[in-house]
């Protein structure tokens, strides 16, 4: 779906950003990971067209993004950003999911349509008519959610989902994910939190320094001890514990360990 | 010796509908590291900032029940005499930056120069928390120019100088990768070793189990539970309360295996390796 | 991080001056061309000017400002040149275009008179750090409140600047164009202050808890991490430019 070749980038001349980008992008969900400042951000930007790439292409269904400008864009590839407060301001939580839908063209009776469905998703059907600041900060980043899964696009990008949300508000973001996993969509997310890579994305990523250091099955990436130590970026706890115990496969699910320790263990 | 005693705390916001606070009772001694746990909205913020007195002088609304830290009353002392006892960090490294200091050396005199410590003793404390923070290096940057790691750093250094004997953080991690994370951890716990009494709210549950004494769980504004890491996260009902027990504890628990001669599952890493080693693995 | 402040790092002996001394000459080279409106003063006054900009190698950095007053004085010139009511002296013809000697020396005044209180300005601007400034105003009794809000502004508007443009992003990221004409640039412009006013006032909000925490409110008196800055002239200068201010008015009234 998405092909990058020799994609680099930098703000000022002196420090690139990212050098040599080479991808290719399928329906694998995919998590993107490596320290602050590795480049993942910048990267999310280049896809989305909110940036543009000092050298290399990037083609999305063989469209050049380069060639098009991030409004034009936002039919195929949505964002939704770290900070719900940079993106909200329509003065009705309906008004806000709508925006997105009416921009691309969408008819009127149509974008209702999809962002009730969107909001049934996030479960704030129930609050339409009220004034987005009024929500909690982990209701206003559910909005985010569902204000671009409204736009329908077939790639979505997070940035930071699970960050100042407790274990009912993950939960909520799994179930929105497995959803848009079975829309067919590419979902892709930059994230800190291991667990939550480990247990919903199939593809791993990791960043460092502006360059892709490991790509692949989410469990080949976590067994590369080495590798991730360089990239400053912790295995999920699941994964040190099966090792220290001397685990021949690596264990990325707390599912899988309870199945591997319940057959390999002696019953008592 | 008691640090820190709540007696019946009960706290609504102004405009809000139903109590933030509703009767909370606890007292914490000198030297302990306790963290604070529950899902959103469940207190935790409030209780840190009822430990600072922002609760209630800077928000105002409706306030019951005593709160004394190191022998003061919240209620009847300002929060710059507040200030002097129990230091608070925030979630947000960047809004902590005052933004008119030019360098991270100017911003951590930033406090001292306000409570009027003299001069030579500001150069003193500065160079100690720079040392003791691991920020020495960047002492000259400005201090909108650092990582999320250092700048939230330099806010506890820059609370640690004014020298608390208490010190409160609200999810000081949140916002930041996992290196940095463990960065602003390693310090608070050298803090703690050091005889300061942390109170620490937080959602990174292996981190409490690893570094805290005892561990408070809120919901709804009440006190569910203040016990050891161990007698929390073995509790059944902690689902219930929006809180995810740490993953050795799931693991463990799943397989029902508990630490020996113990009605606790195990809560860290180390312990869980234990525990199951012994099981024949 | 980029400051919005025009300070310009130097070693020379105008840096060295205290902030207020250079503050002190901003009234006083206002004072003496109005105490004594000749035109000889007011030159030597911002001959003065210069070359203490010169000296402190910051001129450079005065010729956009100058640039931009000079295009609106130029404009002054002309409208009094030929419309002031008290014109009778024709000067010079530029073909229907009549230039009158009042309106031109009254233009002239106008003229010396801001260019000497914008370099007098400029030699504070430039060659003092915003922060020394406000430090030493607040040692000579002004609240550190108003310190804080004046220093912290040239800091904190381009950390907003910096919110704009993720925020713009963010609406771009959902389709809305912000690319191309000025009308569709404007459109885009305007739903955007919403977020920016909200995300400032939040952490505005954030920030005085945090300021509180660390004694902003302080009863005690305040101390400083740096010794006053003093310059061993500033007495000297301080009261010779009152004296020089005096012996204006002497000279006005009984010459």
């Amino acid at each position: 779906m998405i092909k990058i070749a020799n994609l680099s980038f930098s703000y000022n001349k002196e420090t690139p950003v990212l050098t040599g980008i080479k991808l290719e992008f399928d329906r694998r969900s995919t998590a993107i990971i490596g320290q602050n400042g590795a480049g993942k951000t910048t990267f999310v930007k280049l896809l989305k067209g909110l940036l543009k790439a000092d050298e290399g292409e990037i083609l999305i269904h063989d469209h050049n993004v380069n060639r098009k400008t991030a409004a034009q864009l936002a039919r195929t590839i949505g964002l939704v950003f770290q900070n719900p407060n940079d993106q909200i301001f329509k003065r009705t939580v309906l008004d806000e999911v709508m925006f997105g839908p009416l921009n691309i063209k969408m008819d009127k009776q149509t974008a209702k349509e999809k962002a009730i469905e969107a909001l049934k998703m996030v479960e704030l059907d129930g609050k339409l008519e009220m004034n987005p600041h009024d929500l909690s900060l982990s209701e206003k980043k559910l909005l985010c959610i569902a204000s671009v899964v409204a736009m329908e696009t077939d790639i979505i990008i997070f940035d930071e989902p699970t960050i100042a949300q407790d274990h009912g508000g993950k939960e909520k973001i799994r179930q929105i994910i497995q959803a848009l996993k079975d829309k067919n969509k590419l979902v892709m997310t930059i994230i800190h939190d291991m667990d939550f890579v480990a247990e919903n994305f199939e593809r791993t990523i990791v960043f460092t320094e502006g360059k892709v250091l490991l790509d692949g099955d989410t469990r080949y990436v976590f067994s590369q001890k080495e590798l991730l130590e360089t990239a400053c970026v912790e295995a999920p706890g699941i994964t040190k514990l099966a090792e220290r115990l001397g685990f021949k496969d690596t264990v990325i699910t707390v599912e899988e360990f309870i199945n591997l320790k319940q057959t390999c263990s002696p019953p008592r | 010796m008691k640090r820190i005693v709540v007696e019946g705390l009960k706290y609504k916001y102004p405009l809000a509908d139903s109590l933030a606070l509703n009767d909370v009772t606890f007292d914490i001694k000198q030297g302990e590291f306790i963290g604070i746990i529950g899902k959103n909205l469940a207190g935790k913020s409030t209780l840190c900032q009822a430990l600072v007195g922002l609760v209630p002088h800077f928000y105002k609304g409706a306030y019951g029940g005593k709160v004394f830290v190191g022998g003061l009353e919240v209620k009847n002392h300002s929060i710059a005499d507040i200030s002097l006892k129990v230091g608070m960090v925030f979630q947000n490294p960047f809004t902590q930056v005052t933004g008119s200091k030019m360098t991270v050396y100017e911003e951590i005199a930033f406090g001292l120069e306000n409570i009027g410590v003299p001069r030579s003793e500001i150069i003193e404390r500065i160079d100690s928390v720079l040392n003791l923070l691991k920020i020495e290096q960047v002492k000259d940057h400005n201090p909108f120019d650092l990582s999320g790691g250092q700048m939230q750093r330099m806010a506890i250094a820059s609370i640690i100088a004014m020298k608390p004997d208490i010190l409160v953080l609200d999810e000081p991690t949140s916002q930041l990768d996992p290196a940095g994370s463990e960065e602003v951890f390693q310090a608070i716990q050298s803090l703690s070793k050091q005889g300061i009494t942390v109170i620490l709210a937080e959602h990174k549950m292996e981190k409490i189990a690893q570094y805290c004494d005892r561990v408070l769980l809120l919901n709804n504004g009440k006190v569910v539970d203040f016990d050891t890491p161990g007698k929390v996260f073995s509790r059944e009902d902690l689902e219930e309360k929006g809180v995810t027990a740490p993953v050795y504890t799931r693991v463990c628990k799943a397989l029902g295996v508990k630490k020996a001669g113990t009605d606790e599952y195990p809560v860290t890493l180390e312990e869980a390796e234990r525990v199951l080693r012994g099981d024949g693995a | 991080m980029k400051s919005i402040s025009l300070y310009e790092e130097g070693t020379s002996f105008v840096h060295d001056v205290d902030p207020i001394t250079k503050l002190w000459y901003i009234p006083f080279a206002i004072l003496i061309p109005i105490i004594l409106p000749l035109f000889t003063v007011s030159f030597l006054l911002i001959g003065l000017s210069l070359a203490l900009l010169l000296a402190a190698k910051v001129i450079r950095k005065t010729i956009p400002v100058f640039g931009f007053v000079f295009l609106i004085l130029i404009t002054v010139v002309l409208i009094q040149g030929m419309f002031k009511p008290e014109n009778e002296t024709v000067l010079f013809q530029i073909g229907p275009l009549t230039m009158y000697k009042e309106g031109l020396l009254f233009a002239l005044t106008i003229t010396l008179r801001v260019i000497n209180i914008i370099g007098a300005f400029m030699i504070l601007v430039l060659t003092t750090k915003p922060s020394d400034l406000v430090e030493a105003l607040v040692r000579k009794g002004m609240s550190p409140r108003i310190g804080y809000v004046v220093v912290s502004v040239f800091q904190i508007i381009p950390e907003m600047m910096a919110t704009m443009s993720t925020i713009t992003d963010a609406q771009r990221a959902r389709g809305m164009e912000t690319e191309g004409k000025l009308l569709v640039r404007i459109k885009a412009f305007l739903p955007l202050l919403g977020p920016v006013v909200l995300g400032s006032l939040i952490n505005t909000k954030e920030r005085a808890m945090a300021l509180e925490v660390r004694g902003f409110n302080s009863q005690a008196p305040k101390t400083f991490l740096y010794e006053e800055k003093t310059y061993q002239f500033s007495k000297i200068l301080q009261m010779g430019m009152l004296l020089l201010t005096v012996a204006a008015v002497v000279w006005r009234i009984f010459l």
